[in-house]
């Protein structure tokens, strides 16, 4: 709908809506909300590239041209289809797998990138826009959930930022792990046993009751609701803990600390919730871009493959999106330093399982790498296709007081190439 | 170099300052608040809840005007006052009075303003400082305004004020609006890409002539604010012309920019300069110009007859924080298709705050006193009346450094603290409770409209260490360790609910607690830590209610 329609249509409905000031973005206390969110059982698993991975070190090389660099490219098991030698593992297992080469999204700045990729639109005065993390915990969690439902895995301080639910909410915070393998306070403290713990939560829930009854109000039905799940949290403290995986299983992710992180996103994801982001950083290679790619390639290629197996083999990539994404590319041109600098104009990301058809390539670049020649797509484009997979209408509507937000930014069209 | 902008503003406060004076009782303001409530109730056929109970009104005002609960000696004060000397309004007035004219009101009022203008991000602790003082003396909201806007021209040359803008002069979009939103209640943020799609008042001229007055504006490589000599925002409008609003204001009206009276070698030598201040970080400022359009917008703001944006902005936020919502709501949606619940009450309460000097601490006063302030939450046959009938209060979450410093006073020994009552030990203890608190204010989420408690305070609460460790220590200067000493369960629980909850437990609570105790006989100090959690983590120890 171009603007002009979309505007006099808004006018039209609008004034009423305005005037009648609807408060929230959706009331969580609904019960008939609550059940609506029980249905998906969809779950995804963001592989952050923090810092920009180069698209020509990944799925678009270039090689033999000025800005090739010096790796080569290999044959997949797609016919046709050709990656970087860096990523050899996952040159095999790209039948679940859709590459995106035609990324265009402008912005080559790490914090207004990381904004646009996060939010799948570029910041605006006056409304706190939800990353994806959020949007996504609040279509396929459970307002009750046992589980955590947005979980963000994020150890390195470089690039490191939190982010908000924004106006969907406090409630759609991430559980954010920074230091340790495991989520702050979900533990038993020892200085309470936990038959006292939980009597403890009863008695302040019995001192609660009559005022929140009394009170009848949604903020303090948040409150309630936040102290509920959180014994639930606490028993899914074993979810943090990878030495209950079998050693085959612990071997096969490896020792690094992403692969670690990798398995803790897969069983999280196995016991329902719905958003996990592991963030493996720096790809910021402005100096020694090759040596960087080099380590960073065979650590993002091995765990992505196993990921990607382990997944499979239990049956879940069907109901797993497996997004790899970054804030924005790197330039073709290599400069003095042999590295390569910011560049979003013409770059990759993938994207596997859920919703996905596999084995495709969509888009172009040209020779150098410098421009997309064909298929561009900009963020809120790649925004609308996630949502589209996972059964998310693209076109959904939040309203934020009397503002209607649709869910992927306006103008955005999902790309139905690569969604099975 | 003086300008008349530099005479109208010495002149403006001495007229303030005479104007205060003359301020009009608050509880005759708050009269006039109640006339225009009670008017729209009976126009509407809806009773309102009741007033609430004294102990009740003692917490609510007192995290209104303190920013933290009230002490058990504070309470016993209050409560203990002879009821035939003095009934009950009379007794409020006084405990208003007292309150509002503590240290703890300017604590309070500046950690709200830094939410408020800053969200708390700056750190340089001299913002803060300025605020501090400022809300110390009650300084005139008009004053603050051109202090934070043109911090170059402030009187005493106080230059701390400045990070409002240098925090946002990286992005004129934000900055606009951050000005737009804040202090004049308006958001026009709609209207950068085209006319505002539900507002008819905001044009796309609306939002670049906005940006206009800050356009020129920038930061210096050392770090000075300085302005520009020319330029001006352009836009495309939707049928693919250019626009060049110039400096318009909300109101439409618009600013003549005087030629520049400098011949073209002398512009040449002034834009070196300024090209040399901004990448040269020893370079002093350049030359300031005689017109400076960020001037304009704090004169135009302030010279609205109408008082439609500046004083109504401030009148609805002051209203919101008391009441949890707005006259005008939401509050960036002050404008002609958005009408206030009560127009009239707004446009008196907007000229009586002209009239004042842009007094925030009588305007606030004014409003604790008046009885719609004063409604029961519990009332379940208002709560289904309009929000915007003020029938029945709302609960309001409290903001970090509120449930914070709340949480350093409920946890202390409540003879300690007595101790410290008096005024002069009062204001020493403030000062190390704010110090205190800051920890824990920083892992709480600033409280937006339709706030939600993240399940990760819960989980704060329920198992973080420095809860169990410092607050429920069982130590002497801990409730925990006051509490130990008590005999009976009944002087227990009495001590616990009047600390924690400012209130009396009924005979369930009470008999909930005993049972709790004797439970655990074998071990009375955990058992005495476990009920102050619970107390601690209940909604009726997070709201304001």
């Amino acid at each position: 709908m171009n603007l002009l329609n979309r505007r006099s249509m808004l006018k039209a409905a609008g004034t009423s809506a305005a005037a009648s000031n609807m408060a929230a973005v959706e009331l969580l206390s609904q019960p008939a909300m609550a059940d609506e969110l029980a249905r998906s059982g969809k779950n995804v698993i963001l592989l952050w590239l923090a810092g920009g991975a180069s698209q020509l070190e990944t799925w678009d090389p270039k090689p033999g041209r000025p800005t090739g660099g010096p790796f080569a490219k290999i044959q997949t098991s797609l016919p046709g289809v050709e990656i970087s030698e860096l990523l050899p593992k996952m040159s095999t297992r790209l039948d679940e797998t859709a590459i995106i080469r035609s990324l265009n999204t402008k912005i080559a700045d790490h914090g207004q990138g990381y904004f646009l990729m996060d939010r799948g639109r570029r910041a605006e005065p006056g409304i706190e826009y939800p990353h994806l993390g959020a949007i996504l915990a609040h279509e396929l969690g459970q307002i009750d959930s046992k589980v955590p439902d947005y979980v963000s895995m994020y150890t390195s301080t470089e690039g490191r930022r939190q982010g908000s639910a924004g106006f969907l909410g406090a409630r759609y915070n991430p559980m954010f792990l920074t230091d340790k393998m495991i989520p702050e306070d979900i533990q038993l403290p020892e200085s309470i046993s936990d038959t006292d713990h939980r009597d403890r939560a009863a008695l302040r829930k019995t001192l609660s009751q009559r005022f929140a009854q009394r009170m009848n109000h949604a903020g303090v039905g948040s409150h309630e609701n936040a102290y509920e799940r959180v014994r639930g949290l606490m028993a899914s403290d074993y979810l943090f803990d990878i030495d209950r995986e079998p050693t085959a299983m612990r071997d096969a992710y490896g020792p690094t600390q992403f692969g670690q992180q990798c398995l803790v996103a897969r069983r999280l994801v196995e016991a329902g919730v719905p958003f996990v982001k592991v963030a493996r950083a720096w790809w910021d290679s402005h100096g020694q871009n090759f040596e960087t790619h080099r380590e960073l390639c065979a650590d993002l290629d091995h765990c992505m493959s196993t990921l990607l197996d382990d997944l499979k083999q239990r049956g879940m990539l069907e109901t797993t999106l497996v997004i790899t994404l970054g804030e924005f590319g790197r330039t073709p041109k290599i400069n003095g330093s042999l590295g390569r600098d910011h560049f979003a104009n013409a770059w990759s990301c993938t994207l596997s399982g859920c919703g996905i058809r596999g084995g495709t390539v969509f888009g172009k670049t040209d020779a150098d790498g410098q421009t997309v020649t064909e298929g561009e797509m900009n963020a809120g484009d790649l925004f609308a296709t996630i949502f589209s997979a996972l059964g998310i209408s693209p076109d959904k509507e939040y309203m934020v007081g009397s503002r209607p937000i649709p869910i992927s930014d306006f103008g955005s069209e999902p790309c139905s190439e690569v969604l099975s | 170099m003086r300008s008349p902008i530099f005479l109208s503003f010495a002149l403006s406060v001495l007229l303030n300052a005479a104007a205060r004076t003359e301020a009009s009782d608050p509880q005759t303001l708050a009269d006039r608040i109640d006339h225009h409530i009670n008017e729209r109730l009976r126009a509407e056929g809806v009773s309102p809840a009741a007033i609430v109970a004294d102990e009740t009104f003692l917490r609510r005002v007192t995290l209104d005007l303190a920013g933290r609960i009230p002490t058990t000696t504070e309470r016993t004060n209050f409560l203990s006052q002879k009821e035939d000397e003095a009934n009950s309004q009379v007794r409020r007035r006084g405990l208003v009075e007292k309150l509002i004219h503590s240290p703890d009101y300017a604590y309070h009022t500046r950690n709200q303003l830094d939410i408020l203008l800053l969200l708390r991000s700056e750190h340089n602790a001299t913002w803060r400082e300025y605020l501090l003082e400022a809300t110390n003396e009650n300084r005139g909201w008009d004053q603050m305004f051109r202090e934070i806007f043109q911090p170059e021209d402030t009187l005493s040359g106080d230059v701390r004020p400045v990070s409002y803008l240098k925090k946002q002069l990286n992005d004129l979009d934000a900055l606009t609006n951050g000005a737009s939103v804040k202090w004049l209640g308006v958001n026009i943020a709609c209207a950068k890409c085209h006319d505002h799609p539900l507002v008819d008042d905001w044009t796309q001229d609306h939002y670049y002539g906005m940006t206009s007055f800050f356009k020129r504006t920038f930061r210096t490589k050392k770090g000075f604010l300085s302005e520009r000599f020319e330029g001006l925002p352009k836009y495309t409008d939707i049928y693919g012309d250019e626009q060049q609003p110039g400096l318009m204001f909300l109101t439409g009206q618009k600013v003549d920019i005087p030629p520049l009276e400098i011949d073209e070698p002398a512009l040449k030598k002034l834009q070196e300069a300024i090209k040399k201040s901004e990448q040269d970080d020893k370079s002093d400022p350049p030359p300031r110009p005689d017109f400076r359009p960020r001037s304009e917008f704090v004169e135009l703001a302030l010279r609205d007859e109408k008082n439609r944006f500046f004083a109504k902005n401030l009148v609805n936020r002051t209203w919101a924080r008391l009441f949890g919502r707005g006259l005008v709501h939401p509050l960036d949606q002050l404008h002609s298709q958005n009408p206030a619940s009560h127009p009239e009450l707004l446009e008196e309460l907007a000229s009586g705050v002209v009239e004042s000097g842009y007094d925030v601490r009588h305007l606030t006063q004014a409003i604790v006193l008046s009885k719609a302030y004063a409604r029961a939450g519990n009332d379940t046959e208002t709560q289904a009346c309009p929000p915007d009938l003020f029938a029945v209060s709302v609960p309001r979450p409290l903001a970090p450094r509120q449930l914070s410093l709340s949480l350093r006073i409920a946890g202390q020994n409540p003879v300690k603290l007595q101790e410290k009552s008096d005024p002069d030990s009062w204001s020493v203890e403030r000062e190390k409770l704010e110090k205190g608190s800051e920890a824990i204010a920083k892992k709480l989420l600033i409280p937006n409209d339709g706030f939600q408690i993240p399940v990760t305070e819960a989980l704060w609460f329920s198992n973080n260490l420095s809860l169990q460790n410092d607050l429920l220590r069982p130590s002497n200067d801990r409730l925990v360790g006051y509490l130990k000493k008590l005999e009976a369960d009944d002087e227990v629980v009495s001590a616990a609910f009047a600390s924690v909850l400012s209130r009396t437990p009924d005979a369930a609570e009470k008999s909930a607690i005993q049972q709790y105790f004797a439970e655990r006989g074998d071990r009375r100090e955990e058992a005495l830590k476990q009920v102050v959690w619970a107390l601690l983590a209940t909604p009726e120890f997070r709201f304001n209610h």
